[in-house]
């Protein structure tokens, strides 16, 4: 978990204050046919922006279902859900993730004058580049939030059904009779030196 | 249908003198109550923990989408992590917010499945210097979780010093050792491949691992340079062991990778079902979980050790268990700790300690330096089934060993594995967006990697003692730590970074990771050497059976009593060395010289 300090937060969260999050107007083509209800930590709102934001980072594609089919904004949302404000990383984290999608809207809006899910998919996707410039040295607290969108997204998706069996097919976890691999006895046998 | 674990434990008679009592459950503990029964004698084992029931806690086969929290324990637990372990000092879990905190295990995958083993550092505090001490008190210990890497130590770790000057030779040899490394491997099972190694023995193998295309062509390159990559040896029964119903071989099942582990069939090894129940079946054994063994007792006329006086952990009461033998078995340093809290006229210093080396000599296994790569030709090839090993693969030590090197003595190993696993390797890699999805998909089955174990010099210096305020939740004195890496291995460290990285270089392998960073001391979970033995009473605490030199019927019979470390793992030399001497000490008992 990437860790932010309290004035991080804040910032990330002034970022977005000018802005609350109401998505208008159609939806692009690769959003959800039925409109996200309200998860049990995020709103209505938040899920659709979580979930086209998973989408953008994992996509569907020729080879299989992404992010959305996978259900990973549901995966996000009940993790949040049973995060315990009591516990001080645990609030931040939920405040980094609603602050964090307060800010995907507001630099939208300063960037295209729409709501992210307003913006072309072009659009969206530049957003997005933007904030992935820093993935391995995140310096503002956008791109922090960039890190732990991936993160998880990355963690939901391929612990998800769609992920492990139609993306990486994996083929483990199933009874062998005898291991799969090559038998080392028909392999020529090494003549040890040792320095 | 077998009668139930519970109704074949009986609550023990406190007022009987047992022939031996038994401290902890673990790879030690378990295999004094099987060898100890076997010999006839009536055995207690007392082990501080619960018993769990353990298939319901490990569920192999369990999909992570099946999981409420794909794997993950619950959100108000924590585990250290590796920075807090550079930060923060001991006691780590010290006003921490979270409910419950552990060690860095449960940091790995599929943390919801050990979190019961594995001890809630809050109630288990110790102090000093920076050590990531991972501890399980449950029945059959640690070997539940463990990795499973069975390897034998031949005389240039019994000999070491004879070998290159440092430190104390053991007081036995590979050939006193050897026909007991047999009876494990027969009656435990273990997988493996001969190659005829003289520094890391054979064993008696059952079925061994395969390997997957890249580790073939790893191991054809170092062949080149007389380096052997050998099919991991693991205390798994693939073959399957029919003198024991409770476990069934290796099916190649998948959640080997998942780490902390553990096998819900039992066909790698875990003390329970490879020893402790065959045991009970006896009729010789009595276990009593729930038991914190506080202090050994001593007769006060003749000075020997009367029993273990123990809390119990659902009333607090202190009760006192009395045997003809008491063995202690409770890891390297809660036996340390033991023989430390065991302070009585005769023995002031604690018991069996007259020589001052109780706690001192600490050693163990350094680890953190490695390298991850990638083999292009494998890059976005058909998915083979590479998973469901019990391990990959194992570079047996080549330092050291002809030549000897100007900076630092000693070895190191390497353990590694390639292929494809549940949860794919490079989901690091950057971007985001159909490149990047295909750039993991691409590389999940292209990924090799391997980390070092090696070995760290026992030193009088490496130490724990009695912390002389902090009380851990039963009121029992913890231990303080006094333990640092020293300039051996720091040296040692650079040239496993520098090798690592040669290797796979040389046998074309793209390197993507060189870690060259060495982990906080205790990472390995290989402490050793705290009650070391010897044939000199004043500067070693056990003779070579593992017996006190002070007390005659106190047994350490843990990896406490290794005189050196070696850099191979030492579960299978602790049942080994802890089996030839329950023999002595039942032989011992049955001359009265005890």
């Amino acid at each position: 978990m990437t860790t932010l300090s309290r004035r991080d937060l804040l910032r990330l969260a002034a970022a977005g204050a000018a802005a609350p999050l109401v998505p208008r107007g159609v939806a692009e083509a690769s959003a959800p046919a039925v409109p996200l209800a309200a998860g049990r930590f995020f709103t209505a709102a938040e899920m659709a922006l979580v979930d086209e934001l998973s989408e953008l980072i994992i996509p569907a594609d020729e080879h299989s279902g992404g992010a959305r089919a996978a259900g990973v904004a549901a995966y996000v949302d009940g993790r949040l859900a049973e995060y315990d404000p009591a516990i001080p990383e645990l609030r931040e984290s939920q405040e980094q993730w609603r602050a964090g999608l307060l800010a995907v809207d507001a630099l939208s809006r300063q960037a295209t004058a729409k709501a992210f899910l307003e913006a072309s998919v072009d659009e969206r996707n530049a957003l997005l580049s933007r904030l992935a410039v820093a993935e391995t040295d995140p310096k503002t607290p956008e791109q922090s939030f960039f890190v732990e969108l991936k993160d998880w997204t990355a963690h939901g998706y391929y612990t998800s059904k769609i992920g492990i069996h139609d993306e990486i097919e994996y083929k483990g976890n199933t009874l062998q009779g005898e291991f799969a691999g090559i038998d080392v006895a028909t392999l020529p046998p090494v003549k040890p030196v040792g320095d | 249908m077998l009668p139930t674990l519970e109704s074949r434990i009986a609550e023990p008679d406190l007022k009987r003198v047992y022939d031996a009592v038994v401290v902890g459950s673990g790879a030690a503990g378990g295999m004094a109550a099987h060898v100890l029964t076997s010999q006839g004698l009536d055995v207690l084992l007392l082990e501080a923990g619960k018993k769990l029931d353990i298939e319901s806690e490990l569920k192999s086969m369990e999909w992570p989408y099946d999981h409420p929290r794909r794997g993950q324990m619950p959100y108000t637990s924590h585990a250290l992590t590796r920075n807090e372990y550079n930060i923060r000092q001991p006691p780590y879990a010290k006003g921490m917010p979270w409910k419950t905190v552990y060690s860095y295990v449960q940091g790995w995958s599929g943390t919801d499945y050990s979190k019961n083993i594995v001890v809630d550092e809050k109630d288990h505090p110790y102090t000093g210097t920076s050590y990531a001490w991972v501890r399980a008190r449950c029945l059959g210990g640690k070997t539940n979780i463990w990795g499973r890497l069975a390897l034998r130590l031949s005389d240039y770790d019994f000999k070491a010093k004879s070998h290159d000057g440092y430190g104390e030779d053991w007081p036995i040899s590979y050939a006193d050792i050897a026909p007991y490394y047999d009876k494990v491997d027969l009656y435990l099972g273990i997988s493996g491949h001969p190659e005829g190694l003289e520094h890391l023995p054979d064993g008696r193998f059952q079925r061994p691992v395969r390997l997957t295309v890249a580790e073939v062509k790893l191991r054809q390159s170092m062949a080149r340079s007389g380096r052997v990559l050998t099919p991991y040896r693991a205390g798994v029964t693939t073959d399957g062991v029919k003198h024991n119903k409770y476990r069934s071989r290796c099916f190649g099942r998948g959640a080997c990778n998942r780490r902390a582990g553990g096998c819900d069939i039992h066909a790698a090894f875990d003390s329970p079902t490879g020893l402790i129940y065959p045991a009970l079946d006896t009729g010789r054994l009595t276990l009593r979980t729930g038991s914190i063994a506080r202090e050994v007792t001593v007769d006060p006329a003749a000075g020997k050790a009367r029993g273990v006086s123990f809390v119990d952990a659902q009333t607090g009461e202190v009760l006192e268990a009395r045997a003809k033998a008491v063995v202690l078995a409770a890891s390297t340093l809660e036996s340390a700790r033991l023989l430390l809290l065991s302070k009585s006229r005769q023995h002031p210093n604690g018991i069996g300690n007259s020589s001052g080396h109780v706690g001192h000599n600490f050693c163990e296994h350094l680890m953190g330096p490695g390298v991850g790569g990638i083999v292009k030709d494998l890059v976005g090839k058909a998915r083979t089934l590479d998973d469901g090993r019990p391990g990959s693969f194992y570079v047996p030590r080549f330092r050291n060993l002809k030549d000897k090197r100007s900076d630092y003595i000693r070895g190191f190993g390497f353990e590694g594995g390639a292929g494809t696993k549940m949860f794919p390797a490079r989901v690091q890699a950057p971007g985001f967006g159909k490149e990047y999805k295909k750039t993991v998909r691409d590389y999940a089955g292209a990924s090799i990697g391997m980390s070092a174990f090696g070995e760290v010099l026992p030193r009088y210096e490496n130490a724990v003692g009695l912390d002389p305020e902090v009380k851990d939740k039963w009121g029992i004195p913890v231990l303080r730590f006094s333990f640092k890496f020293g300039d051996n291995e720091k040296k040692m460290a650079a040239d496993m970074a520098d090798t690592a990285k040669e290797m796979f270089e040389e046998a074309g392998i793209e390197v993507v990771d060189s870690n060259r960073e060495v982990l906080t001391e205790g990472w390995s979970i290989h402490e050793l050497g705290t009650a070391r033995m010897g044939s000199d009473p004043k500067a070693s605490v056990l003779n070579q059976y593992q017996q006190s030199h002070d007390v005659k019927n106190l047994f350490v019979v843990d990896g406490s009593s290794h005189v050196s470390a070696s850099c191979q793992n030492p579960t299978w030399t602790i049942m080994a060395l802890c089996w030839r001497s329950c023999e002595h000490l039942a032989d011992e008992l049955r001359k009265g010289n005890l």
